[in-house]
């Protein structure tokens, strides 16, 4: 916190015994079907049943207040270790005393736990008492479908569409799942861990380059009269060339 | 003008002809992305007032504009409506492709719904780099843009055959010896750039 | 009059009654877009209508949609914050903000004073710079070509100043985790002071000229009316939701690290929930903004803009949300990190999505000339949307 003055906007204060309150509520109503509450950084996960989805969510609007639906969507917990992010630095930038990063090969779920391949979480949030929880719930690996909750909230309609187009889970009872973004033909989910991104596997990140190498034709060097032209720098967020011209370029 | 089909226009009265064109080009804006904006500044304020290089913003519809500059990103399923509204336009029609993502996908280089450049479904004219290009750099295409239709040849343009800048040979679907020849004929007298 | 006369007349008024009976109004099927003025980007709208009314909306997305969420499995961290800038357009640097303090919170890692409150500044710049674009441009769509302009003007000396401290007119790419990546440049803080008393200018100009007008009113007030609890079912938020009435700004009412608590603001709300209310909450927003960047120019503090953070960011493993109060309304990032150079998953709440997923419900029954009001002033970023 950086606030030196007193605040000038009073805000509702914010009572510490608000999470405790909505897990008891949830416990309350759905028992044992609260399957894990975790609590971190102020801000609170629930994980519950699927079959105690829905009821979830209604308990959560008609009884403890959570009635402002922010986002709902799912994960995918394949562990993929060619994706997780770019290897942009390498030979003498990579030496800051950074071990490599290890790679995940077993599934590592987050926080408050989980036991199958996807899980679809959803956000709630009450606006009076500034309070907000992420309830989570697994699906099955096979079949993964769930509760919609379009009749409690209809703005997941939307959201819950995207989240079945973009893994496939299904949500019983939602009124249309139709294509959101994509065009209807389109096949496959691409928010599943072992959807390919095609143009990167036929071609690796481009801002690898380090300096690129200005085309033989081009090159002054070898037609000292004619004028060289600017070479085509790809769009990259590369890091800035260094100055030695014959770096060690090319595509890993 | 059957003069300018059959390419017997004199020389004088084509450069002239094409110096008219060159200054009054309505220009269909097809915003797509955050280059949009920076299309709307250069077009809709008046720091910018591209009216000054004889271009007019804000045409009814696709079928009065002379050129559309395509700003932004291209998704797949962006696609079809572009290449209708392309179809629209009547000829001579002229494009510019501002931005990295509607050069060549930009940013989204590697994503699963987004067009690798426009120039994979319209010809393109111009490219104008930069994400996004400042309104300036747009200009300057225009200007490049009029230098390239007061060095045109008519009735090249007019016979279907494409216009080759900055190397799109592929477009146009013009088979490979006549693209040759084409060429051929361009090495002999270059457009004056 | 003649007989032949009085015979043409009534064979015209049964070709008339024919006429209307053969026009069956109902059933009309109308598609606005996917490339239309009125919807600002490329939204398409499918519209059933019965007459001038409008019985059942549809809005199709995903014409920019550009698969972030996949796009940041495969990039490491610096390389998404360019990539999130280009979410809301408008006003990129908010968009980097919750991601960056995602990610902090996640390496726990905090920027110094000074750099938060810079951060702090040019939130409220880009929020500037989003609006006063809004302001301009809902005149057009209620056919008042002038305040575009005058935004497209005004808006220049806000991107000015962000231009001269971070080199992007709107992409500016400047935060990072652990701070900033450069501090300002001399003069920059007077200058921007004297911008925001243009942006006030702007402000008092719109208001005079188009949001005070009579015609303005007319066709904005009582159209589009959205109640505070169907709102919040669909999630809406920002200026969207306050102009129902509810009282919910994240910036005054969040933990958030940024100096929005050392400012003096109001926090307008509007209780009538219709188009004029959304209008005008967001201007007086621009005038708030105005006002918290110039009391934060004004105490920047002296220090540090950077903290101490490794060359190569690695992010370890947990999960964070982080949301803010973005112009268009609360933002937030679902970080899931595997302790990998990239997340393993980033959920992008947008604000849009959830405003103009309500459009089914809001644009049913009313007229086809209100379905422009609505939507211009539901507001909305197409790459907010779609991603
Ligand atoms: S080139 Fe950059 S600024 Fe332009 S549309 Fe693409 S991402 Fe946006």
């Amino acid at each position: 916190m950086t606030a030196t003055d007193a605040p000038a906007t009073e805000a509702p204060a914010i009572e510490a015994g608000h999470h405790q309150r909505i897990v008891d509520g949830l416990r309350g109503s759905l028992g044992d079907a609260v399957l894990d509450v975790v609590l971190e950084r102020g801000d609170l996960w629930v994980r519950v049943d699927r079959s105690a989805w829905h009821g979830a969510f209604e308990a959560g609007k008609r009884k403890l207040g959570l009635t402002f639906f922010s986002f709902l969507s799912g994960i995918d917990w394949t562990p993929a270790p060619g994706l997780s992010g770019e290897r942009t630095f390498k030979g003498e930038d990579a030496d800051e005393g950074d071990e490599p990063v290890e790679e995940a090969t077993e599934v590592r779920t987050g926080l408050a736990g989980g036991d199958t391949r996807f899980q679809v979480f959803a956000r709630l949030f009450d606006v009076r008492r500034h309070v907000g929880v992420t309830l989570k719930a697994d699906l099955d690996d096979a079949d993964p479908s769930i509760d919609t909750v379009t009749d409690l909230f209809r703005g997941a309609d939307w959201h819950e569409r995207e989240t079945w187009e973009m893994f496939g889970f299904t949500f019983d009872g939602h009124p249309g799942l139709r294509h959101l973004y994509l065009p209807a033909e389109f096949e496959g989910h691409p928010l599943r861990k072992d959807f390919p991104l095609l143009s990167r596997e036929v071609k690796p990140w481009p801002g690898l380059v380090n300096v690129e190498q200005i085309p033989p034709h081009l090159d002054p060097k070898n037609q000292p009269a004619a004028e060289a032209p600017p070479s085509e720098a790809p769009a990259s967020d590369a890091p800035a060339a260094d100055a030695a011209p014959p770096a060690e370029g090319g595509t890993e | 003008m059957g003069l300018v089909e059959k390419g017997l226009l004199p020389k004088p009265l084509t450069k002239l002809l094409n110096t008219a064109r060159s200054y009054s080009l309505w220009v269909y804006q097809w915003g797509l992305a955050c280059c949009a904006i920076e299309m709307g500044a250069a077009f809709g304020s008046p720091r910018y007032d591209v009216m000054r290089l004889g271009v007019i913003p804000f045409p009814a519809s696709a079928r009065q504009a002379d050129f559309v500059c395509v700003s932004g990103t291209a998704t797949d399923k962006m696609a079809p409506p572009i290449r209708r509204l392309y179809e629209q336009m009547p000829d001579p029609k002229y494009v510019i492709s501002m931005g990295s993502c509607a050069n060549s996908g930009g940013p989204y280089w590697d994503s699963y719904s987004v067009l690798k450049g426009v120039d994979q479904i319209i010809p393109v004219d111009v490219y104008v780099p930069g994400c996004p290009p400042r309104p300036e750099a747009l200009l300057e295409g225009i200007v490049l843009l009029q230098m390239k239709i007061r060095g045109e040849d008519m009735a090249e343009r007019w016979r279907g055959e494409p216009l080759v800048v900055g190397g799109g040979l592929e477009h146009g679907g013009v088979p490979e010896e006549k693209q040759v020849a084409v060429l051929k004929a361009r090495k002999k007298n270059p457009a004056p750039a | 009059m003649p007989d032949w006369k009085k015979a043409a007349y009534v064979a015209a008024q049964a070709a008339d009654a024919r006429v209307n009976v053969e026009l069956e109004a109902e059933g009309m099927t109308l598609n606005i877009g996917p490339q239309h003025p009125a919807t600002h980007g490329t939204l398409r709208i499918v519209c059933r209508l019965d007459g001038e009314q409008v019985v059942w909306a549809d809005p199709v997305p995903g014409y920019m949609h550009r698969g972030y969420e996949k796009l940041c499995e495969v990039r490491n961290y610096p390389q998404i914050n360019t990539l999130v800038n280009r979410i809301d357009w408008l006003g990129s640097f908010c968009n980097e903000v919750p991601f960056i303090l995602a990610a902090e919170q996640l390496m726990e890692v905090e920027a110094p004073e000074r750099a938060q409150w810079i951060r702090t500044i040019f939130f409220e710049l880009g929020r500037q710079a989003n609006l006063i674009l809004f302001l301009g441009d809902v005149g057009t769509q209620l056919g008042a070509i002038t305040p575009v302009f005058l935004a497209f003007r005004d808006r220049e000396h806000v991107l000015n100043m962000i231009e001269a401290a971070t080199g992007g007119r709107f992409h500016p790419n400047f935060d990072r985790i652990g701070g900033l990546k450069d501090d300002l440049p001399k003069g920059w803080l007077d200058e921007t002071v004297s911008a925001m008393k243009r942006v006030e200018d702007f402000c008092d100009e719109v208001e005079d000229l188009m949001i005070g007008g009579t015609i303005f009113q007319q066709r904005t007030r009582g159209v589009g009316v959205i109640p505070a609890e169907v709102g919040l079912e669909y999630g809406l938020t920002g200026a969207n939701i306050r102009a129902s009435g509810i009282d919910w700004d994240l910036r005054r009412d969040s933990e958030s690290p940024l100096a929005w608590k050392s400012a003096d603001f109001k926090v307008v709300t509007h209780p009538d929930g219709d188009s004029f209310a959304r209008c005008w909450v967001r201007l007086q927003e621009v005038r708030e903004s105005a006002r918290i960047v110039r009391q934060l120019c004004e105490g920047l503090p002296a220090g540090p803009i950077m903290a101490k953070v490794p060359k190569i960011i690695k992010v370890p493993a947990g999960e964070a949300y982080v949301e803010t109060e973005n112009p268009l309304g609360v933002m937030g990032y679902y970080l899931v990190s595997q302790g990998g150079l990239g997340p393993f998953r980033l959920k992008i709440r947008t604000p849009s999505f959830n405003n103009i997923a309500i459009a089914p419900w809001v644009l049913r029954g009313v007229y086809v000339p209100d379905v422009i009001t609505i939507l211009a002033s539901l507001y909305f970023i197409l790459g907010d949307i779609d991603r």
